[in-house]
């Protein structure tokens, strides 16, 4: 359903999703009740280039976690097609696909329930190893030893258990664990949330240097616009699991289009006292996944809904450079259905 | 008396535990004017949730073992009043807004009769009474068809109403003084500005002064009046909300603020405080921050700083504040 297909001019990514749908089925009422579906993610496609940052940004229950699982072979979509390297990812067969999966890596957002608690630290880092095979203890020692360093933590930390470190140090743990097979592209599914403050800009810092020195391309799931802002080159805006809005970090931020996004970025609180802003406040909260609204999902809470978004589905269509947007606003109703009034603001 | 609503003198609580004993908060003076929003920020494990509890004097001793020098809510001395009468307190003079609101409602009841035994338990209003103020209370705080809401079960709402419902119960019976420990974190963008939105208007309007628990400076910066930063049972900073965010006189107070992403930046790596917050149990000797501070000396290293008090009420506890001249 994308305009162009392609709102991204790579022309060789490392990444592509092509009308990607998940759907979950909801437990049954009553054993002949009509079964129902939550639709998590609703038909994205998007195109990740090699040594990027691709952000995600949305709310709780968007689909942003469930798209992150999605492209790395944890899900499998419903609908669509998820290439990596060209490759579909889940046409492969078993073996094509473990190999496949080697390369791409998570790292997960709570370093308490993510990490073994009977396991020591190098049983956690060495595990990926172990499971590929072909490595001797030693070699993997070695390996262990090194990655350790390089995420900042001691030798003799090496068989100590997780229940042993704090929250930051944990999540190191995990980030050596995902990339002990030298993956080429790394999820990371809100890594900072769960940390300290006074953490959070050390983990990113580390997560940016890994990126640099081995060349990774990083998937960034966060609600926090302002480090999507300043790490992602491209970023994803998703409500209700279909994308709203997307394009350039830069472009995104400087321009936001979709009443979405831009409620989303006067929602963020600011630690700037002196600047004040007028806020646009949303109404209500986000509806349900299961039957969600028809035409715009976002129209509900929209503060300018008309007519038309009630029951026409907005599509995506590019502004410029690849600057995507799903919004009646911007690209407006054909001549007949203007006549027909559903360019009208909604009648409360 | 002057208008404080709220003044603790000297708090100070420690656990024993396996191994010696984890001192949680270690002297701590906060006041509250009447609806002044103050706010004690500091990461977790720097005993700002004690302090709390300790105020509420809901914390269990043992196995906690807490001293107070003094305890006053509006005038009246609560130091070493007996739990009958705190019962009489909480709810009516001071009330809590807890952090998450699935564990702080009962799943088994409706939200209505939550909110009704306030006002049965503190005043005497009949059942049929209780109910329509329980109605006005969810109204206020923006939960729309309030009275069919009432009947409904704590899991029936969303994570947004039910904060809702923890702010009309903690406002049931306009208390003095409200305590609200990490009102927000568990929810999204936009709903944490709704919340805020109906926290701040709520304080505002009846006048009612508010300790505000936090570790999200950016929640600090939109709502608080005053800011008391704690680091490892300690208060290193007090300063009005302004003055702290424009011009932080300590170095852990400014690590803090350079740390947070802010929208309008265009930073390419992340300013960062090294190293952790020390165990609870073993605290460094000398300022608890020297380990992880750049503007350290010698001093620091021996040498717990005093909490000086200079002009307009500023507080500082740090032997080389980031600015010398004014302190001194």
């Amino acid at each position: 359903m994308t305009v162009n297909g392609n709102w991204q001019h790579a022309s060789n990514p490392l990444l592509e999703m092509e009308g990607v749908s998940v759907n979950f089925p909801v437990k049954r009422a009553y054993p002949f009740s009509k079964r129902r579906w939550i639709q998590a993610v609703t038909d994205v496609s998007l195109k990740i280039s090699e040594g990027e940052t691709f952000g995600i940004v949305g709310e709780s229950g968007c689909g942003k976690s469930t798209l992150g699982n999605a492209m790395i072979g944890m899900i499998r979509p419903t609908a669509g097609a998820v290439r990596f390297q060209g490759q579909d990812l889940y046409a492969l067969k078993p073996k094509a696909f473990k190999e496949a999966r080697r390369s791409m890596q998570m790292i997960f957002q709570d370093p308490f329930s993510s990490l073994n608690p009977r396991f020591s630290v190098y049983d956690i880092i060495k595990e990926p190893m172990h499971i590929r095979g072909g490595a001797s203890e030693a070699e993997m020692k070695a390996k262990v030893l090194e990655l350790l360093k390089l995420v900042g933590l001691d030798e003799e930390d090496l068989y100590r258990n997780p229940s042993d470190f704090s929250g930051g140090q944990r999540q190191r743990i995990g980030i050596a664990r995902a990339i002990v097979l030298n993956p080429k592209f790394l999820i990371c599914d809100e890594p900072v949330s769960g940390l300290d403050v006074s953490v959070h800009a050390q983990i990113m810092n580390l997560l940016m240097e890994i990126q640099e020195s081995r060349n990774l391309t990083y998937v960034f799931i966060s609600h926090n616009l302002a480090v999507v802002k300043n790490i992602c080159q491209n970023v994803l805006v998703m409500y209700l699991g279909k994308v709203m809005e997307a394009g350039t970090s830069d472009a995104l931020f400087a321009n936001p289009q979709h009443p979405y996004t831009k409620a989303l970025l006067s929602a963020v609180l600011d630690v700037d006292v002196e600047r004040s802003h007028d806020r646009i406040l949303l109404e209500g909260d986000t509806p349900s996944p299961i039957d969600p609204p028809q035409g715009c999902r976002f129209w509900q809470r929209c503060p300018f809904a008309m007519n038309g978004c009630r029951t026409i589905p907005a599509e995506l269509v590019e502004l410029e450079d690849g600057h995507q947007i799903a919004c009646h606003l911007v690209s407006g109703f054909p001549p007949d259905q203007t006549a027909a009034g559903l360019d009208r603001p909604v009648s409360a | 008396m002057t208008n404080a609503v709220l003044e603790v003198r000297n708090l100070k609580v420690a656990f024993p535990a396996p191994g010696g004993v984890i001192r949680a908060v270690e002297g701590i003076d906060l006041t509250t004017k009447k609806g002044e929003c103050v706010a004690l920020v500091g990461e977790s494990g720097c005993g700002k949730s004690v302090t709390a509890l300790s105020v509420m004097k809901l914390l269990r001793t043992p196995p906690s073992v807490s001293r107070i020098d003094e305890l006053r809510l509006d005038g009246r001395d609560l130091t070493h009043l007996p739990e009958r009468d705190m019962e009489r307190i909480r709810g009516k003079d001071m009330a809590m807004i807890f952090q998450d609101a699935m564990t702080a409602l009962n799943p088994v009841m409706t939200v209505g009769k939550q909110i009704d035994e306030v006002y049965r338990r503190h005043t005497k209003l009949s059942r049929k009474q209780a109910r329509k103020e329980t109605v006005k209370a969810l109204e206020l705080v923006g939960v729309p068809e309030a009275r069919s809401r009432a009947d409904s079960f704590p899991h029936e709402l969303s994570g947004g109403m039910r904060q809702r419902v923890l702010i009309a119960l903690a406002f049931a019976c306009m208390p003095k003084l409200i305590i609200a420990d990490e009102p927000t974190t568990s929810l999204d963008v936009t709903i944490q500005a709704q919340v805020l939105d109906v926290l701040k208007s709520m304080q505002r309007d009846h006048d009612v002064s508010a300790l505000l628990i936090t570790h999200d400076l950016s929640v600090v910066a939109n709502m608080a009046d005053t800011v008391y930063v704690m680091y490892s049972g300690k208060i290193v900073e007090r300063a009005a909300v302004l003055e702290l965010f424009t011009d932080p006189w300590h170095p852990y107070t400014e690590g803090l603020l350079a740390s947070v992403p802010r929208l309008s930046d265009d930073k390419q790596a992340f300013v960062q405080i090294p190293d952790t917050v020390p165990h609870p149990m073993h605290k460094p000797d000398g300022c608890y921050f020297h380990p992880r501070c750049s503007h350290g000396g010698p001093r620091c290293e021996q040498h717990m700083p005093r909490l000086q008090t200079l002009q307009n009420g500023r507080q500082i506890r740090c032997w080389h504040p980031l600015h010398q001249e004014r302190v001194t």
